[in-house]
């Protein structure tokens, strides 16, 4: 008998990921492809040379991460979801199905150079800024329906390009299904499981390293004991590895997506991208304007800051001019941290460049915690485990930056601010 | 809206509820519920899991608060599970100076939802809010549906619950003259 999926690619996370013809169809697609045009972390490569990956090998770890997760999920909480979500074997072979193709094609809708450029994208009617689900949303509706609906194995199972949308949006049409969205946005979900080890084995580092195979051999659907819908958690065998996945994800934080400099950089990249962005947005997930948005990619951005287009903001980037840092709140910001910074920022006047926030940040920490069952079917959060975990609080550290020229005038008045203290 | 004023909301949450503190569900659904019936500007974005409404960024603003030392969190077990509360740490008159403009202009709206949801279960506020998600989605697309069509989507995305109970918590909602989409 054939291999249901009897094509694979090579990962250097993951060894290899193995896809079927249908898959193969879909990732064939122009609008998938666009991914190998976009990085996965924007200009970190200023900071560690080796991040230079894309999102094209961060959908496919994706998805094979996810399709592990799917599986480990339904041979230890087969119960679970069958009396809470009503699950049949049926709709349980679908769901898989379902979840692989939401995974691959969660980051579709992604602007250039990933979340470094997410503030411009444009507001809809009601003022709310889309996000690049809705665009991921948009695309699979429109330019993949035919891959997705058309080939013999969609026949099969009966798939809708509204399906996957759906699920990708967070609608009522996903039903049941909403459920499987934790594993693509969420605690314990796949996009964050790969892109940390992924993240780290392309910056050098070893700070978002964890245990995924620990992971994937404890994770489970856990009941509510009030009658709350069920969560995702870890049985208590697997909390020190559900420890390491949350410590990674600060480690990586501190050390790698808020580094100052990284951080410098997507200002430049946001500043140069409103200089060459017609209307300093981009244009809407809607009809004629997704082609144009699908248009922009790193290419383009790269040819037009090539050009001299990026203005102030593009020199910087082309020169390695970057603004610098010149002071940060502590990385658990008090009241009393947030009146300093304002005498600071008083103090600086119109020497202050940018302002940046971690608690905005995308790839911001200390949200939910992990629920953990015992053998004795007892439920407690992860932080109730661990003490580290337990003393953890968000990181809502504030930098500031100043132009490089004007950094060291800046740093004197900051001195003599917090010398005055 | 600054940290500060979004932890103000949050405390305040806390000081009004009729118990004088939330859970974590409660928080997360209340900003649903301020935003979705009372159009208060917290500029969420809520997309639809199990547990119904969601937004990671409420959790990340608790966090904050908590950081900031406006509010503390209780973890709570109990028999087989546990929650968490959520207590304002600051006199009345701080909460309204760190609220500011805001807290100011939407206070009647605070009260309401605290007064009209304060005293619904974890389970009971994942419904409604579940059920208005559905009924405001249903009106974004035009879709006009009969109480049971309502409730029969709102089945399909938490199936464990029995009709009977979708449709009685439906037609309640509908009493109130919360929702848009049944004819």
């Amino acid at each position: 008998m054939p291999s249901p999926n009897p094509y694979e690619i090579r990962c250097p996370i993951h060894g290899f990921v193995f896809f079927n013809d249908w898959e193969r169809t879909i990732i064939s697609q122009p609008a998938v492809q666009r991914l190998r045009r976009i990085r996965q972390l924007a200009w970190t490569d200023y900071v560690y040379p080796g991040a230079t990956h894309t999102r094209f090998e961060h959908s496919l770890g994706v998805m094979h991460t996810a399709t592990r997760l799917y599986d480990a999920i339904v041979e230890r909480s087969s119960e679970t979801l069958r009396s809470e979500l009503q699950y049949t074997d049926d709709g349980l072979r679908r769901g898989r199905q379902l979840v692989r193709l939401a995974a691959l094609l969660h980051d579709v809708g992604h602007a250039p150079f990933s979340h470094a450029a997410e503030e411009l994208l444009p507001r809809d009617a009601g003022g709310a800024r889309f996000t690049h689900e809705q665009y991921s949303a948009a695309v699979v509706r429109t330019k993949l329906r035919s891959a997705i609906e058309d080939h013999p194995l969609a026949h099969n199972s009966g798939f809708t390009a509204d399906e996957i949308a759906s699920f990708l949006e967070g609608s009522k049409q996903a039903r049941q299904s909403v459920f499987w969205r934790d594993l693509i946005d969420g605690q314990m979900d796949a996009d964050r499981m790969d892109y940390l080890l992924r993240d780290s084995h392309h910056a050098g580092v070893q700070y978002g390293r964890f245990d995924l195979e620990r992971v994937i051999a404890t994770i489970v659907a856990i009941p509510d004991a009030r009658g709350a819908a069920p969560r995702l958690g870890v049985s208590e065998g697997g909390w020190h590895a559900a420890e390491a996945l949350v410590l990674a994800r600060y480690f990586m934080f501190t050390q790698v997506y808020f580094h100052k400099t990284r951080v410098a950089y997507d200002i430049h990249l946001r500043e140069a991208l409103k200089t060459m962005l017609p209307s300093g947005v981009f244009p809407r997930p809607l009809d004629a304007e997704l082609d144009e948005y699908l248009d922009w990619d790193d290419w383009r951005v790269l040819g037009l800051l090539a050009a001299g287009k990026g203005g102030e903001h593009g020199q910087r980037i082309a020169d390695r001019n970057h603004f610098r840092e010149v002071y940060h709140t502590p990385e658990v910001a008090s009241r009393d941290d947030l009146e300093t910074l304002q005498r600071v920022k008083d103090a600086l006047g119109n020497l202050v460049a940018a302002e940046e926030s971690a608690s905005r940040s995308w790839y911001k920490t200390g949200d939910a915690d992990i629920p953990v069952i015992s053998d004795t079917k007892a439920v407690a959060p992860l932080s109730k485990y661990s003490s580290v975990l337990a003393n953890m609080r968000l990181n809502n550290q504030i930098s500031v930056y100043s132009r490089p020229e004007q950094a060291q005038e800046a740093r004197n008045k900051v001195a003599e601010v917090l010398n005055r203290q | 809206m600054t940290h500060l004023v979004r932890s103000a909301l949050i405390a305040y949450l806390a000081e009004v509820s009729p118990s004088r503190w939330i859970g974590r569900t409660a928080l997360m659904k209340f900003c649903y519920l301020l935003q979705t019936l009372r159009d208060v500007p917290l500029g969420y974005d809520f997309t639809l899991y199990s547990y119904g409404p969601f937004d990671s960024n409420v959790l990340g603003d608790l966090g904050g608060a908590v950081a900031l030392g406006v509010v503390r969190e209780e973890l709570e077990l109990y028999g087989l599970g546990y929650g968490y509360r959520i207590h304002n740490q600051l006199p009345l008159e701080d909460i309204t100076q760190l609220g500011g403009h805001f807290l100011a202009q939407h206070q009647a709206h605070i009260h309401w939802v605290t007064q009209q949801f304060g005293t619904l279960s974890a389970a009971q506020l994942e419904l409604v809010s579940t059920i208005l998600y559905v009924d405001r989605e249903a009106e974004r697309y035009g879709e006009t549906l009969t109480m049971d069509q309502l409730a029969e989507q709102v089945r399909e995305v938490k199936p464990r619950f029995k009709k009977s109970d979708v449709v009685w918590e439906v037609r309640s909602l509908n009493d109130k003259g919360l929702l848009n989409s049944p004819k």
